[in-house]
């Protein structure tokens, strides 16, 4: 058998199997180095809270306001009741139902937004009572390392604010949600992200 | 001499090496040194989140790492056990779709 005796066929049929899709999309690749660099973010924020929080004999100073625990743990339960809708968002695109899922990613905002604003209003009476930015390590660390976790939340809010408006002139169906389900993951991490932070700052 | 004893005498010469600097590892920075003391709890505070701070990268690589090591592997699995049709070389005139004997 010579070379010339084996040729490809000059009009192969067309190949009718689907092209190659990689196990993990590039999208998703990329929130996921995005959240694991805001980890890293929060991390070192949580290590340098470690360092004020052990180094001090009284923690919260005696002439400083405790936080309110009650209302944060209300706040709580609202952040993470959001997770309910979002994953039935996520399985409404899923299973072709965009109006339920437009409908969960609604109401995700509002959530979303109703944590924002409890803590604008916790924030607003720390204020008031006397707890600054300015009021040494305890309100720095503090404003800082739950400010820096409000940020993300009120990012994640604009962008599930914006999946509900652009749901309206393109539904969120099975094979257009990639921005849904990268928008779910990110929300996981925030929500993540509350579970380790409430108790470390509100409780311990 | 065999590689077994090449082996066995470079892993005692690298010990033996580096013994002497234990100590030295176990040495702290002259600023640390100086200014906490054994049981302060700032050097406490600064251990904790030392231990913290490194443990991070390493859990969060270990995570993100295992994570994608298994959905390719898993992903690899699938595909193994679904291979298509591939295309087939034919012998010159031979109609195309006419699979070669090997």
């Amino acid at each position: 058998m010579t070379a010339e005796t084996l040729v490809m066929p000059r009009h192969s049929p067309p190949d009718s199997r689907p092209a190659a899709v990689p196990p993990v999309s590039n999208t998703r690749l990329a929130v996921i180095m995005l959240i694991t660099g805001e980890t890293m973010l929060f991390a070192g924020l949580i290590g340098m809270y470690l360092i004020f929080r052990l180094s001090a004999a009284t923690w919260p100073p005696p002439d400083l306001p405790r936080l309110p625990l009650g209302i944060t743990v209300l706040n709580t339960i609202v952040l993470f009741a959001s997770i309910v809708p979002m994953r039935l968002a996520l399985a409404s695109a899923r299973a072709n139902r965009p109006d339920a899922a437009a409908r969960a990613v609604a109401r995700t905002t509002m959530l979303g937004a109703l944590f924002l604003a409890i803590q604008g209003i916790e924030w607003f009476r720390l204020v008031t009572h006397g707890l600054k930015l300015s009021s040494g390590t305890y309100g720095a660390t503090f404003y800082v390392v739950i400010g820096c976790h409000a940020f993300h939340v009120l990012a994640a809010v604009v962008w599930l604010a914006t999946l509900t408006l652009l749901a309206r002139s393109r539904p969120l169906t099975s094979r257009h949600h990639a921005g849904l389900e990268m928008c779910t993951l990110y929300w996981y991490f925030v929500c993540g992200l509350w579970a380790v932070l409430f108790p470390l700052v509100y409780v311990y | 001499m065999t590689r077994s004893h090449i082996r066995w005498s470079t892993i005692a010469t690298a010990i033996l090496a580096l013994a002497p600097a234990t100590r030295a590892f176990a040495q702290s920075c002259a600023m640390c040194a100086s200014s906490f003391g054994v049981n302060d709890p700032v050097t406490k505070a600064f251990n904790w989140s030392i231990l913290f701070l490194m443990a991070a990268p390493y859990t969060l690589v270990a995570a993100v790492g295992g994570w994608l090591f298994f959905t390719y592997r898993r992903a690899a699995g699938r595909s193994r056990a679904s291979v298509g049709r591939l295309p087939l070389a034919t012998r010159r005139g031979a109609p195309a779709d006419v699979p070669e004997e090997v």
